[in-house]
């Protein structure tokens, strides 16, 4: 199943669904840089994966990177548990922005 | 007693003999997977990688160019010495060129090249390989599904395929330049004339004949150097034993070989 | 930490099973009827001293060494008749931290854990060199990439090896002898580490050592090899409790003064003959 991407309320939300491993992260980087290259604010709704590998959070951590570079935003929505334990690991959680969903986003201004 | 000595020489002998047979064997094992990578690994998705085949290009091939190239002027130059020396006493000294070019191409310059390539590359792919083999970067390879053979023999025999044939022209080149300067000392031959009679004397079966040699000495060196690494006993002396074996089993190899050619070759 | 994950249901189909293996090196029998399971999440280890047969074990259970007889399975599968793509499968899948490291020495230490990316992975370059970063810094290795190996100091080599053994993303991964050669502060760091890479990314691990204390720390299940056999798998604490002689010499680290044979001792010492 590809990754869509949706307009809402000003950002660009790529959503990410299913396993995101080694053979499916190439394809989430390409959405996520194609909308950054857009000079898009990117959300990346992570509610629908069942499972991130570390090329997944590499491809994460490529499109935060490319977002301070050009004054966008970039922030994960809907990280699981499970997802937020590999990004503990690598102790990530304390670099992205981490919103429960687009709304909390909107609400905590910004 | 004297029994005794008789049946040790035999077994040694033997074991001489069912070692050589092995090796032949790991050899032919070895070549018969480097091909394989060479020729399919990209459709396996294993490629042999074009970088490293790069690297030991300049590490077998360029880096030995300087030593070759000396060699093969001093082994023209003496050639063309000892010739004049012989032939003055039949008057035959304009017969130098003919006799002198065609035996740097058809033997001497794939010799050389082979003898210099074997004992730079020889022992520096044995020792490369055997520290490998102990460090256990060889078993750290194959834990992470990389074939050694893929990632270490393959771009090292594809390179030797490519390089060996290329030093032998300059082999070629460098004797013949050699010759050229002492028959223009001795003989007072003009450039000119000398060139012309080269071109006259070789046929193209006497350049390829040079040139199937030293590819098939630059196999032999990679698989012959690759085996010796690879069955390297552990500790330092296991690495210095392996390393002059290959260097002494690649000269010997390329010696007997070149002699079986020119048997069948010319007779 | 170790005796409450000792106290874990071991559950699911074993990474590893060992079925009555035996092995021999250089014609000499070394390792008769072993047999042990690893269970997913697990920390495994395989104990002994030198001359028990451990590493060859290790060398059976990673296909490094043909067994004389039995069985290893990893994953659930047979590694004895596993064609190359199989077992390339079956590659990406386990980690291996060998004993002195083994980092290539002609490329850096961040070639090195990027290197089973490359070969195995079409990812872009960019995204294996945060890959093989974050791995460093998992293994407090952050800023030492450019180094080469030959800079590194034993403790770094391991670690490093750990990182990459690590950047494929394992479900399983073997560590060799991880506080051999080491001073007692920086093994027990390493042993912190593994801890702590097994909490977070949920692996089963296969440790490989001769140290009581490490094995204490990090073992839930402890397996006893001696000369080749199994003396007795257990967790720490059935360890510590075990009345079996040989394992109680073992932990009090006494001598075992050996009968002599006269008969047999003096034929020994003249060489055998009559």
């Amino acid at each position: 199943m590809a990754f869509s991407v949706e307009k809402k309320q000003g950002f660009s939300v790529v959503v990410l669904n299913g396993d995101v491993d080694l053979s499916r992260s190439p394809e989430a980087r390409r959405a996520i840089m194609k909308s950054l290259k857009k000079m898009h604010n990117v959300l990346v709704d992570m509610s629908a994966v069942d499972y991130i590998d570390s090329s997944g959070i590499a491809s994460l951590v490529e499109g935060f990177q490319y977002a301070r570079a050009n004054s966008l935003e970039f922030a994960l929505t809907g990280v699981s548990e499970a997802a937020m334990n590999v990004l503990r690991l690598a102790r990530l959680d304390q670099v992205f922005p981490i919103y429960a969903s687009l709304d909390e986003r909107i609400t905590s201004g910004a | 007693m004297h029994a005794m000595g008789l049946r040790g020489f035999t077994e040694r002998l033997g074991r001489r003999f069912a070692g050589g047979v092995e090796d032949f064997g790991h050899g032919a094992m070895l070549l018969g997977e480097s091909l394989f990578w060479i020729l399919l690994g990209r459709w396996w998705q294993q490629p042999v990688r074009v970088r490293a085949m790069v690297a030991e290009m300049m590490q077998v091939g360029v880096l030995a160019i300087p030593v070759i190239a000396i060699l093969a002027f001093a082994n023209g130059a003496m050639m063309a010495m000892q010739g004049i020396y012989t032939l003055r006493d039949f008057g035959a000294e304009s017969q130098l060129v003919a006799g002198v070019a065609t035996a740097v191409t058809r033997e001497f310059g794939a010799l050389i090249t082979g003898i210099v390539v074997a004992a730079r590359s020889g022992s520096a792919i044995a020792a490369r390989i055997g520290t490998m083999q102990m460090t256990q970067e060889v078993d750290a390879l194959r834990v992470m599904g990389i074939s050694p053979v893929r990632y270490l023999v393959a771009p090292i025999l594809a390179a030797l395929m490519l390089m060996m044939p290329l030093l032998t022209v300059l082999a070629d080149s460098m004797a013949m330049v050699g010759m050229a300067v002492i028959s223009a000392l001795q003989l007072n031959m003009g450039f000119a004339t000398f060139v012309d009679q080269v071109w006259r004397a070789l046929t193209p079966g006497d350049v390829w004949q040079g040139l199937a040699k030293s590819f098939i000495f630059g196999v032999m060196i990679a698989l012959i150097a690759a085996s010796n690494g690879f069955n390297a006993q552990h500790g330092a002396q296991g690495l210095g034993r392996a390393t002059t074996r290959s260097v002494v089993l690649c000269i010997c190899a390329i010696v007997v070989t070149d002699m079986i050619f020119t048997f069948f070759l010319i007779l | 930490m170790a005796s409450m994950s000792a106290s874990k249901v071991l559950m699911g189909e074993p990474v590893v099973e060992v079925e009555s293996l035996g092995a021999t090196y250089t014609g000499i029998p070394v390792l008769d009827d072993i047999s042990l399971r690893v269970y997913p999440g697990e920390i495994m280890v395989i104990m002994g001293g030198s001359g028990s047969g451990k590493s060859t074990l290790l060398r059976c259970l990673l296909g490094l060494h043909r067994p004389s007889a039995g069985r290893v399975r990893l994953f659930g599968q047979d590694i004895s008749g596993l064609g190359v793509r199989q077992w390339v499968v079956l590659r990406k899948k386990m980690g291996v931290a060998f004993q002195g490291g083994a980092l290539f020495n002609s490329m850096s230490v961040g070639e090195n854990v990027c290197l089973p990316l490359r070969e195995h992975t079409r990812l872009d370059p960019n995204t294996m060199r945060i890959m093989s970063r974050m791995k460093l810094e998992m293994v407090n290795l952050a800023g030492f990439e450019h180094l080469m190996p030959a800079q590194l100091s034993g403790g770094m080599l391991k670690r490093a090896a750990l990182a990459r053994a690590l950047v494929m993303d394992p479900a399983l991964v073997f560590f060799d002898e991880p506080s051999a050669g080491l001073d007692p502060v920086v093994a027990a760091d390493l042993d912190e580490l593994i801890l702590r890479i097994r909490r977070a990314m949920q692996i089963s691990v296969v440790v490989v050592t001769h140290e009581l204390e490490s094995a204490f720390k990090i073992a839930d299940r402890i397996t006893v090899l001696d000369q080749g056999r199994i003396l007795m798998t257990g967790s720490v604490e059935e360890l510590r409790n075990s009345d079996i002689p040989r394992v109680q010499r073992l932990l009090t680290r006494t001598f075992e003064e050996q009968p002599v044979d006269p008969e047999a001792y003096l034929r020994r010492l003249t060489g055998g003959a009559d």
